[in-house]
């Protein structure tokens, strides 16, 4: 009873989690498509905006890297599940469950090189080649949005445990 | 152990994650990838190689198109342009018998040219057409065939999610590709709309004639079709004139689609709030597929096995188009089993530089794959488009569509025909924009 409580807590964490970054995403594309018109309509009269190109390519990353977990939830990535809707339920969450965790290993494996790499670019100060500013927290965002994907997995993981652990009972 | 040993094996046991784990596409690849190159060189090389390769799709300017086309397409849904696009070409034609299948055919058209999404522009269209061809009575063979086939020509007509994934892949220019699928779009509406004619004069019950409508209704119905014709016109003009780049169309489409949507209260907050979801869930999914795709070409690259494939084609003594006749039954049997757009993303390493080896023009080809992509979407046992309807009509049994979708199947095949015979079909716009 104590790890299904704990499991429902984490659970809706990673769902308070992923809806705020959700949101976040949700800013930063429109604000990707507000700075590529800006400077369409600018281009055409006066000039470009500077470093659109550069602030385009990393408010895409923060797009991404934030909706990843919510993605996941909303099991929006393509699966082929033609063969393993054919085994017994049972089966099927012992795949899911062997399924989640290698993901979660994977995501989590992710998330730390590219934390690692983040770190590496705010030490040694690298900068954009237009702005001239600092883009680490880009890189520490995408780091972030992969780390919630990794929460994600590991609650499913858990719930899938928990539904074999039911079922055995 | 050779390298293309362990290539195949890449390959073997990518299909295995995929089929007995039921893993997501994208997910599947990259942990393939990052596995046989972890087996080639070293674990170190295989999680920085992963790492940079997410970081640096992810911010990759050329991706950023993605979502704007997406939302673009979302917002048109949300806003009830189709319901307008619909109800238009319903005033020209519904009189006609097959006339409703026709009208809905025309305005899959006409969404195409500003959704990019075959998933998008079936279930759109089902909504408006399903239960108006209901209403007349049309037999559940036609009605469901021609919203389930009508769907796919969103994937054809720019803006389309698959070319700019084939672009991005392949590093093709996005706008030749969107270019390059206008003329093929038209060609398979007006094929898909000589089956609904032909069916309708072998069995008239299939869609009886809808009532009459006035000149005066007909042209005031042409004012449903002006926003969506503006905003082909702005993205595709303006890619076609050189005004903007793929990811700036799409930006100046949604900016203008949104004031134009809010301006007029068509589009309300609950409406905005649900585009934007929806384009975050499919944006992220489209995302993860190519980094997928890049990551496990990568292993692939270092096997060299896709160089010795195409080596190894090239070298035999057969038709170059017998190699495409096989590529297309590879990519129709493959469409049947899987997802055709993770289908498309898995095989595109492969198949790409196969065709290149035997000369086919890179943009031809790449609408040639296309059009048989969109074909997986409606063949079954996984084609999306038949779940999009089946959800929409549950009363329609799935026998029925797959029944109907066949007579369809047929108009895809003669268009590719047609395409292969006279290539400039395709070329013709985009040697324009040159």
């Amino acid at each position: 009873m104590r790890h299904e409580a704990n499991i429902i807590i984490l659970d809706k964490v990673a769902k308070i989690i992923n809806q705020m970054l959700l949101y976040i995403a949700g800013c930063f594309m429109m604000a990707m498509i507000f700075l590529a018109s800006a400077n369409v309509f600018f281009r055409l009269f006066w000039g470009p905006v500077r470093g659109t190109f550069e602030l385009m390519g990393y408010f895409g990353a923060v797009v991404t890297a934030f909706a990843l977990g919510f993605t996941q939830t909303a099991r929006g990535h393509i699966a082929v599940d033609v063969l393993v809707q054919r085994f017994s339920k049972r089966t099927q969450r012992t795949l899911n469950s062997i399924n989640y965790f290698i993901c979660m290993i994977f995501f989590g494996l992710v998330a730390w090189q590219i934390g690692r790499y983040a770190t590496t670019l705010w030490e040694t100060g690298e900068v954009t080649e237009t702005l001239q500013v600092i883009y680490f927290p880009f890189t520490y965002a995408v780091a972030f949005g992969c780390a919630a994907l990794c929460l994600v997995f590991l609650t499913d993981f858990l719930k899938c445990l928990l539904e074999i652990q039911r079922g055995q009972k | 152990m050779s390298l293309t040993l362990i290539g195949i094996i890449g390959i073997v046991t990518l299909l295995a994650v995929l089929f007995f784990l039921g893993m997501p596409v994208g997910f599947a690849m990259s942990l393939v990838g990052f596995c046989g190159f972890w087996y080639v060189v070293s674990f170190k090389a295989a999680i920085t190689m992963v790492g940079a390769d997410v970081w640096t799709t992810f911010s990759k300017y050329g991706l950023t198109v993605v979502p704007l086309f997406i939302f673009l397409g979302y917002l048109a849904f949300n806003s009830g342009i189709a319901e307008r696009l619909y109800t238009c070409a319903y005033k020209w034609f519904g009189h006609w018998r097959g006339g409703l299948a026709i009208a809905t055919i025309g305005a899959d058209e006409l969404f195409a040219a500003i959704c990019g999404s075959n998933t998008a522009t079936a279930a759109t269209m089902g909504a408006v057409a399903l239960p108006q061809m209901k209403k007349y009575n049309y037999d559940t063979v036609l009605s469901s065939g021609t919203v389930v086939t009508g769907g796919t020509l969103g994937t054809v007509m720019p803006p389309s999610v698959v070319l700019i994934i084939i672009g991005l892949q392949t590093e093709q220019s996005i706008t030749k590709l969107f270019l390059g699928g206008i003329l093929p779009a038209i060609l398979l509406g007006i094929l898909f709309i000589i089956t609904i004619f032909v069916l309708c004069r072998i069995n008239p019950n299939l869609g009886p004639a809808g009532p009459k409508t006035g000149m005066g209704e007909k042209i005031k119905s042409l004012t449903g079709i002006i926003e969506a014709i503006a905003i082909f016109i702005l993205v595709i003009g303006g890619l076609f004139v050189g005004l903007f780049t793929p990811t700036e169309a799409g930006a100046v489409g949604v900016f203008f689609t949104l004031i134009v949507t809010a301006s007029t209260r068509r589009l309300t907050w609950k409406g905005l709030i649900s585009s934007v979801k929806d384009t975050l869930k499919i944006s992220c999914m489209v995302f993860f597929l190519v980094t997928g795709a890049i990551i496990f070409g990568r292993f692939l690259a270092i096997t060299r096995l896709p160089f010795i494939v195409a080596e190894f084609a090239s070298g035999l003594t057969v038709s170059p188009y017998f190699i495409l006749g096989i590529i297309l039954l590879i990519y129709l049997i493959g469409g049947c089993f899987m997802d055709s757009l993770g289908f498309l993303v898995l095989t595109i390493p492969i198949f790409f530089p196969l065709g290149r080896a035997f000369g086919f023009d890179p943009i031809w080809y790449a609408i040639i794959l296309t059009m048989v992509t969109t074909m997986g979407a409606i063949t079954p046992p996984v084609g999306v488009n038949i779940y999009v309807v089946k959800a929409l009509a549950p009363d329609i049994e799935l026998g029925t569509i797959f029944k109907s979708v066949s007579f369809f199947l047929l108009a895809c095949i003669i268009c590719i025909v047609i395409l292969v015979i006279f290539p400039q079909i395709v070329l013709i716009i985009p040697e324009m924009a040159n």
